[in-house]
């Protein structure tokens, strides 16, 4: 008789204090720990032989190079220089529209380098990282696959 | 006698249903935009091209040498580990860089460094790992530029 009593007296609860203190801590935690950022992208990079690596023998076509003259983030001289071509372009965009104009396509006569052909940014010493990674990516724009950083020049 | 008091005393009930509901949504979000994969990329103003033509980072494993500003010196650090700054400091990168490219040279080494810094400051970095990777006997190693995918807060 006790026992049923007993029994019918006894309620499931489902203790939520816990539970909550949980959620809150945990909850605290990723609000104090989460950073939103920018995402990040890469570009590959043929970074050039130097020294003693390289290989006096290898047959290379001459690089074009895109030199890069800048003393601040405002402003910057790009020339585009190559076998035969020499050029001055006003800014990022003309530069990746020049390098396009000068790549053979497959299949036509037009253009004068393949997209393998090799790409040299060279920027001068005080020409700021925005703008060699902005030569690099034009680069990159006009569809060549061989792109690298140059030892810097002096302006 | 009020009338409060003769019908007994009066109970407030919380309704907790749906603020734990709220609460589990904020973690589910939290879990899924926070990055728990340890990486310890010090924050870093990196270049913002205008057209950028890049390919996202991805999560493979990867070795991380970021190029700072700290002041008016410029750090370089690979993951955690900082060195020193001048010529000493990139001398001891290189060693670190060869020392882990020997182990796995199949790691991306990616290159962090701040979009104002001069290439004068990056140079001898970009030369570190050329030496780092030459000296691992590691013919050719996967180098790549880091950049940030959108243009938004760029000039065009």
């Amino acid at each position: 008789m006790n026992r049923r009593r007993a029994a019918e007296g006894f309620s499931l609860q489902l203790a939520m204090t816990p539970m909550i203190d949980v959620v809150f801590l945990l909850l605290v935690f990723f609000v104090c720990t989460v950073r939103f950022e920018r995402g990040e992208a890469v570009y590959q990079l043929d970074l050039p032989a130097r020294g003693a690596t390289a290989d006096p023998l290898a047959l290379q076509d001459p690089p074009v190079q895109v030199i890069l003259t800048s003393t601040s983030i405002s402003e910057c001289s790009i020339e585009l220089k190559a076998q035969g071509v020499s050029r001055r372009v006003d800014d990022f965009n003309a530069l990746a529209i020049t390098l396009e104009q000068l790549r053979r396509r497959v299949g036509s006569a037009d253009g004068l380098f393949d997209s393998a052909h090799p790409i040299l940014v060279v920027p001068s010493p005080s020409t700021p990282w925005q703008h060699a990674v902005e030569g690099f990516n034009a680069a990159v724009r006009a569809g060549y696959q061989n792109i690298g950083f140059a030892e810097s020049r002096s302006s | 006698m009020s009338l409060l008091h003769s019908r007994g005393q009066a109970r407030i009930d919380c309704n907790l249903t749906p603020l734990i509901d709220l609460a589990f949504l904020l973690i589910i979000f939290f879990i899924l935009v926070t990055r728990m994969s340890g990486d310890q990329s010090p924050p870093v103003a990196l270049p913002a091209p205008t057209h950028p033509a890049m390919k996202p980072a991805g999560t493979q494993s990867r070795l991380t040498v970021n190029v700072e500003v700290d002041g008016s010196q410029t750090v370089v650090s690979l993951g955690a580990r900082r060195f020193a700054a001048g010529e000493r400091g990139h001398e001891e990168l290189a060693i670190a860089l060869a020392r882990r490219i020997r182990s796995d040279p199949t790691l991306p080494v990616d290159i962090r460094a701040d979009r104002t810094l001069p290439y004068s400051a990056i140079e001898p970095t970009l030369r570190s790992i050329a030496h780092a990777a030459a000296t691992a006997g590691s013919g050719k190693i996967t180098v790549r530029v880091c950049a940030l995918e959108r243009d938004e807060g760029t000039n065009e």
